[in-house]
């Protein structure tokens, strides 16, 4: 018996129903083509900008070899060309945004999250947040025309006054000339650039830990500090050195706020008070006048430069997984 | 612990008898299921009856919304689930890889556990699946969005705000809003997924009633937790356990008379 | 203290110091520096953002005038002028940067979301996409001087636009594949138990159903690229004059011509300077508020 039902259910036609096409055959496939193109365009965006400056920089490569990282010279006339002085600016202003900015931003992530009382948190983290939408170019005017000369007269000149004399930091805090520019005026406009990332990232890590945790940690009467310290951080500190990573990657490739504020000097200096110069804002300096080999130069450091935040880039990435979007 | 039959023979009358001689809509044949490695059908074998109500139970993770989705494909979204076997379907295999899956889904309405209103009005709501497949005048469509609703019994309540959000309905709204979606298609079986879970009592009433009317035109497939429920709507049952259909009949006598013991066990209470 | 006037009562960690709390003073001191440290912080994140504010305010303020809008930016020792042009020049690259990365960035981050959920090859884009996102931009610059401006042989709005859509772009591929992926997967079945496409699925539904984040996320990328200063130094660059139709050569817009004028030595250059960087930050900052409304106005929906 079954098996003539089952004769019935083959046999029946769709009946009244009419004969139904598919609809968007051709459009559905374009479509999916078209978005799995864009999305290799992305990787496409990556592989242009490492084939370009690595063709560009090719030749300063050849030409100077290993020499190149670590020669100083940079001499327009002469040809010579090395990146050493702009990668110790780099690196240095870079370091320093980090050992200003990193300590505001993990108090300023904590404030948020454990102190701020309700009302204020929304304008607050809101103010926080708005840091990071200013653009990089009003950073530098800032940071030249407002924080330079207070930072002159308030910090290089009386410490100079000090130090002077002193072994070591009679050379790492003498200002020449103390024009309120230099690799730590950069490092310090660099630090309050990075503060909102990491502050923003650590905040919604921070907040991402479980309330239980922290209430049996105040349960049973810690303090704050305490509960920070020992419970909070530790909880999300892979993530917190994420988001450190991901603010040195922006402080080693920020350009024109460093071009600002650093003083765009080729030579080599001990203080952190003197002007130095990174790779980006050398390029921003250079790129329009230069021809031959020193755009290769240029084409080249822009290579390093790359690698270097690459590099800190995926490794901040892999700490952070998937934070909202900066 | 009590042994007596959860549902009472009282509630098994008239309307749930089943016509076991109605023309078989689905044939299930050795079905298997697969979620990578986990085996979440095996070997079912199960026919559907035209313009009948079937109704799938047993406890959490029995394998019935897994049949469920296997009738209109929508498992093949997942990559890593698969299906094998025969399902046949106006005398075709429909899981067969060459089949069209928009086609079969357009013959396949199914409602889903949560409202799933989309995010345009109550209006383009209805007409959204008409649009895909038919080619209608304005006017045509007017009626068609009408008829539909009026079968979902939502035509009163929304009738004077066919252009406002279809977000906007309460749960139960929503649910019958997607009933008329289905409805629209003309589709020749349709599918719930525990299409009451999320609702009040009396929304649910309400939906079991219009399920009941549109069993006059379409085969019914539901999947339920609620034991009443299927015996309130359904003419047929199939209870399923571990991936395993136990046992298939007629309602009446799967409540009042199962033949296997896991069966008696469940529907009295005994686990689940 | 409570134990000596009830003797009755056995003395309780008679160890205990009864006056003074049980918290060492150690702790105590630990805590209230963490709280004013952390309070301080924030204070000085506050205080950055108003001193920038003001001093945008303060000086652009000045600068204000009509002629702003009319007249285009004077020549090197000139009198007056305006920064027309280079507002012009702005909107003009931005809305190219813009119109770009919009349909690439939604498509790509419809990628990731919808098609490529499993799939290895979206992982790595995936990725790749967020170092994108926080890759250097000048050397974005550089690629694209490479890319066109050599080829091409001059600077131009093209170049311009290309390089802030391609910073653009991964913001909106993040943001679209964000906001995709909080759509219910019940809300595609339903489409697809309909007999709906996939394509039709996503664009009648779930980017309906995410639209408000998507629009979030282009305003987002609108206003990181607003301001964007050194991708176009080698691409745009910058123009004392009203620019041709066919957008070749130098391109003025706001970022470069703020850079340029504000390091010069000419009072109105650099009048012009401040008044340029007041709209542009008022724009950005209104953009980001903006963008933070329409995300929140529909999840109270």
């Amino acid at each position: 018996m079954a098996a003539l039902t089952e004769q019935i259910a083959m046999a029946r036609s769709s009946g009244d129903a009419p004969a139904r096409k598919t609809p968007g055959g051709l459009g559905d496939t374009i479509f999916r083509v078209a978005s799995y193109a864009s999305a290799l365009l992305v990787l496409l965006f990556l592989a242009g900008i490492l084939a370009s400056i690595a063709y560009g920089g090719w030749p300063a490569f050849r030409e100077f070899g290993p020499g190149f990282i670590t020669s100083s010279a940079w001499n327009i006339g002469q040809e010579q060309y090395g990146a050493f002085v702009a990668i110790i600016g780099t690196v240095a202003s870079a370091f320093l945004a980090l050992i200003i900015g990193v300590p505001l931003s993990l108090g300023i992530a904590i404030y948020l999250t454990q102190l701020c009382p309700g009302w204020a948190r929304k304008p607050v983290s809101m103010t926080i947040e708005l840091l990071a939408s200013v653009p990089s170019i009003i950073y530098g005017m800032w940071g030249l025309f407002i924080f330079a000369p207070l930072f002159a007269q308030f910090v290089q000149i009386p410490v100079s006054n000090v130090v002077e004399g002193m072994p070591i930091v009679g050379t790492l805090f003498y200002a020449r000339v103390p024009s309120g520019v230099g690799i730590l005026t950069a490092g310090i406009i660099l630090a309050i650039m990075i503060v909102p990332f990491v502050a923003s990232i650590t905040r919604d890590m921070l907040d991402q830990i479980p309330t239980v945790l922290r209430e049996s940690a105040y349960g049973i009467g810690c303090t704050t500090w305490e509960v920070v310290r020992h419970v909070l951080v530790p909880q999300a500190s892979v993530s917190i050195i994420g988001a450190i990573m991901l603010g040195l990657g922006r402080a080693l490739g920020e350009t024109m706020a460093v071009t600002f504020v650093i003083g765009n000097a080729n030579r080599l200096s001990a203080s952190i008070f003197d002007p130095g110069s990174t790779i980006a804002s050398r390029i921003a300096n250079e790129f329009n006048e230069a021809d031959g080999m020193q755009l290769n130069a240029l084409m080249a450091l822009g290579c390093i430069l790359f690698v270097v935040t690459f590099i800190v880039l995926i490794i901040a990435r892999l700490l952070v997984r998937r934070v909202k979007v900066a | 612990m009590s042994a007596e039959p959860a549902i009472q023979a009282a509630q098994l009358t008239g309307r749930h008898k089943a016509d076991e001689n109605a023309p078989i809509r689905i044939a299930v044949k050795d079905l298997n299921f697969y979620y990578g490695n986990f085996h979440g059908l095996k070997s079912v074998n199960l026919n559907f009856h035209d313009r009948q109500v079937t109704a799938l139970i047993g406890p959490s993770g029995c394998g019935k919304s897994t049949l469920l989705r296997t009738f209109n494909r929508i498992y093949s979204l997942y990559p890593e689930q698969r299906a094998e076997g025969e399902i046949m379907l106006d005398g075709r295999n429909i899981l067969d890889p060459k089949i069209d899956l928009n086609e079969l889904r357009s013959k396949i309405g199914m409602v889903f556990q949560k409202p799933t209103p989309f995010p345009m009005s109550i209006y383009d709501n209805v007409a959204f699946g008409l649009r895909l497949y038919e080619r209608l005048s304005k006017a045509d469509l007017d009626i068609r969005v009408e008829e539909s609703l009026r079968k979902a019994a939502l035509w009163d309540e929304a009738k004077d705000k066919l252009k406002q959000s279809g977000m906007g309905l309460s749960g139960g709204q929503q649910q019958r809003l997607c009933i008329a979606r289905t409805v629209a298609q003309r589709p020749e079986v349709i599918l719930f997924d525990e299409p009451t879970s999320a609702l009040d009592p009396i929304s649910t009433g309400r939906i079991e009633e219009l399920i009941e009317q549109l069993r006059s035109e379409f085969t019914i497939v539901i999947v339920t937790h609620n034991m009443q429920q299927a015996a309130r709507i359904s003419q047929f049952t199939a209870f399923m356990y571990l991936g395993e259909l136990v046992e298939f009949g007629p309602t009446t006598r799967i409540f009042m008379n199962p033949e296997k013991r896991q069966t008696q066990d469940y529907i009295t209470g005994r686990f689940g | 203290m409570a134990s000596a006037t009830h003797p009755t009562v056995p003395p309780q960690r008679a160890a205990a110091p009864t006056t003074g709390s049980r918290v060492r003073s150690g702790r105590r001191i630990a805590d209230k520096v963490l709280i004013v440290a952390s309070t301080i912080a924030t204070g000085i994140g506050i205080v950055v953002l108003g001193s920038i504010l003001l001093m945008l305010i303060v000086e652009g303020v000045k600068g204000f005038s009509p002629l702003l809008f009319t007249e285009p930016t004077p020549g090197p020792g000139s009198e007056g002028g305006g920064i027309a042009n280079a507002i012009l020049g702005s909107l003009v690259l931005t809305l190219i940067g813009i119109v770009i990365a919009t349909p690439i960035g939604v498509l790509a981050g419809t990628y990731l979301a919808e098609y490529g959920r499993n799939s290895k090859l979206a992982d790595i884009i995936r990725f790749l996409n967020d170092i994108l996102l926080s890759a250097p931009s000048i050397l974005i610059g550089l690629f694209v001087y490479t890319l066109m401006v050599k080829p091409m042989g001059s600077y131009s709005g093209w170049a311009g636009g290309v390089a802030l859509a391609i910073i653009a772009t991964p913001v909106i591929v993040r943001t679209t594949e964000d906001m995709l992926r909080l759509v219910p997967s019940t809300l595609r079945e339903a489409g697809a138990a309909l007999g709906a496409p996939p394509s039709i699925v996503i664009k009648a539904i779930t980017w309906r159903a995410a639209s408000a984040g998507i629009v979030t996320g282009i305003i987002l990328a609108l206003a990181r690229i607003a301001g964007e200063t050194a991708p176009l130094l080698f691409t745009a660059l910058n123009n004392n004059s009203w620019f041709s139709a066919n957008l070749m050569g130098g391109i003025p817009n706001l970022p470069v011509m703020i850079y340029q004028f504000a390091l010069s030595p000419y009072p109105n250059w650099q009048q012009l300077a401040w008044a340029g960087a007041l709209l542009i930050t008022v724009t950005i900052l209104a953009l980001s508020i903006v963008a933070r409304f329409v995300i929140k106005s529909d999840r109270a929906r």
